[in-house]
């Protein structure tokens, strides 16, 4: 007897699906949750987005005016504007007032990553809305001729 | 053919995924080949404090020429400039100093294969990511043979990369999904060959009929039937996190939801239960019976902290008789890992016969158990849950599931076959003359 991987795996993901589904039902979630065939291909959609490799490579960041403006800023740069002093207070920030408090500088990185993660995710599921909203468009438009 | 195998640390104690793999690819290739391995002086990866003396030095057949690193790792500035180039808006001036600062800083060592690099046929490079690797393959690059040991991290998306691996003459991969990655970055237009990793074939492997029992060594240590086991090291960045979490509700479930009828149902298996279908399991945890309760093993140096909890044993780092013990009755092994560009303790689970669950989320580890046959993934905790389900209640599907990687092992990860792929891309990368 040999045993295929992906067999047993379809089979406890349909299972883990369902069992999420009627969790989500039992505790308020949309109706249409209540049709199987429809939730599994909303959980589709979604975890594709929650799978992607490639969260850097998405559409809508590109047509946000500037990344600085919406990107959690994970990295910290010490810098001075002012002329003279400026490399003396760089070094007083990075030798002296940092090790003092980077415990909290590293707490609030790691939520600004998590944060980061989470708005990249949601882009994604957003991309492949936008998707699947186009492809559909464009077989409607195609079966309703020129 | 006079071959130079370049390492960011080696030597027989050092337990390290490249380190180890560099080794034992090295003794083999001293078997027919001249082999010099180039080395640092360090032995620990954090800080590369020089460890080894510097100059030469006999591993059996290989020469070892070791250089000292001209300073300590600063972790500060490294934790800083890992911030920059991880976040995605580094400058490629800033891409270098990240490989400086991770060292181990061995000019030395550079400087080495700058000057006499040519003398050699070939010169394998282990790891991308180290100093060594980084500034030396460049100076070499027409006799270079990379062992890239690439990762699904955020550094494999550095700019500096699309230039760097265009230019070994050769490569050796770990996995197809490693290559892929690699290719992602840039065309591998070189000879190139999908070597993963030699195994020796295990003594104790498991027989369909003799999962768990009782064990000395185990005993000694206070380690009883049934066990699921974790082998390696213990850090967030292994997801042992996400593990203790999705373990501990785990365990919670199961107590939950205990399955009617049984004596001692919380945390427990069942030692027979004949099923042959591939039926979808339950969510409900259920059929569990037996004296002891399920455990989850942690052998391997602990970073973080670990939850007090009466099913979690962590052991630390374990001797070589207790680890075999561990591999060869372990119900399951669960490799968490978001990040493998090999999986050895997975092989080394399946050379003795145990299935693995590993993270879905590593396209390696995924790819490994899909090709193999040899055990399940998950990607959430409740797949976790349902995925341990199965492998604890079906005793005969995960002993099956354990074979079929043990074969896989056999079919893939033997020596002569990983050595026939080696000599193969030895033999295409033609330098320069």
């Amino acid at each position: 007897m040999s045993i295929r991987v992906d067999e047993v795996m379809d089979g406890i993901e349909t299972s883990v699906r369902d069992e999420l589904r009627r969790r989500l039902v039992a505790r308020g979630g949309p109706a249409e949750f209540r049709d199987a065939e429809l939730f599994a291909r909303v959980h589709e959609v979604l975890a594709r987005a929650a799978d992607r490799r490639d969260l850097d490579a998405l559409l809508l960041p590109e047509l946000l005016a500037d990344e600085e403006a919406w990107k959690p800023a994970v990295d910290l740069r010490l810098s001075s504007h002012r002329p003279i002093v400026g490399p003396l207070i760089v070094f007083v920030k990075r030798r002296l007032v940092l090790p003092l408090v980077r415990w909290l500088f590293e707490f609030t990185e790691e939520n600004f990553r998590r944060q980061d993660y989470v708005n990249r995710v949601v882009m994604a599921c957003l991309e492949e809305l936008a998707i699947d909203n186009a492809r559909l468009r464009r077989e409607l438009e195609g079966r309703r001729g020129p | 053919m006079k071959l130079a195998c370049v390492i960011h640390r080696f030597g027989a104690d050092i337990a390290g995924g490249s380190e180890g793999h560099c080794r034992a690819v090295a003794q083999h290739l001293a078997e027919t080949h001249d082999v010099t391995v180039l080395t640092s002086c360090a032995h620990d990866h954090v800080t590369w404090d020089n460890h080894f003396p510097p100059g030469e030095s006999m591993d059996g057949r290989l020469r070892i020429r070791r250089f000292p690193a001209v300073r300590r790792r600063d972790l500060a500035r490294f934790r800083d400039i890992s911030r920059r180039v991880f976040s995605g808006r580094s400058s490629n001036g800033e891409q270098e100093e990240w490989f400086r600062e991770n060292g181990p800083l061995t000019p030395a060592l550079v400087d080495e294969i700058r000057a006499r690099g040519h003398g050699y046929d070939r010169i394998l490079f282990w790891s991308y990511r180290y100093f060594p690797t980084y500034f030396g393959l460049p100076l070499v690059a027409d006799r270079a043979i990379l062992v890239p040991t690439a990762e699904e991290d955020p550094l494999i998306r550095a700019a500096a990369l699309e230039a760097f691996f265009q230019l070994p003459a050769g490569y050796l991969f770990l996995t197809p999904e490693e290559a892929d990655l690699v290719a992602e970055r840039a065309p591998v237009r070189a000879p190139a060959s999908v070597i993963g990793c030699g195994i020796d074939p295990a003594e104790g492997v498991r027989l369909p009929s003799s999962a768990g029992g009782a064990d000395k060594t185990l005993a000694a240590v206070g380690i009883a039937d049934p066990f699921v086991l974790y082998l390696g090291r213990v850090d967030p960045n292994k997801g042992c996190e996400s593990l203790l979490r999705y373990f501990t509700r785990y365990v919670a479930g199961r107590t939950r939801h205990p399955a009617p009828g049984t004596e001692h149902p919380a945390l427990s298996t069942q030692h027979s239960a004949p099923s042959t279908q591939h039926s979808a399991p339950s969510t409900q945890h259920s059929a569990p019976s037996t004296q002891h309760a399920l455990q989850l093993v942690l052998a391997g140096p602990v970073n973080m902290p670990i939850p007090d909890h009466p099913s979690i044993r962590t052991l630390g780092f374990v001797d070589e008789a207790t680890r075999e013990a561990l591999l060869s009755r372990a119900r399951v092994l669960l490799m968490p890992s978001p990040y493998e560009s090999l999986s050895m303790v997975v092989l080394e689970a399946w050379n003795r016969g145990v299935p693995v669950l590993v993270n879905a989320r590593c396209a390696v580890l995924r790819g490994q158990v899909r090709r193999a046959d040899g055990g399940l993934h998950y990607r959430t905790g409740a797949e976790f849950a349902a995925g341990l389900d199965y492998l604890l209640d079906h005793p005969d599907e995960a002993r099956t599931l354990g074979a079929q990687g043990r074969a896989y092992v056999e079919h893939e990860y033997r020596w002569p076959t990983v050595m026939a792929k080696i000599e193969d891309v030895l033999a295409r990368v033609a330098p320069a003359e």
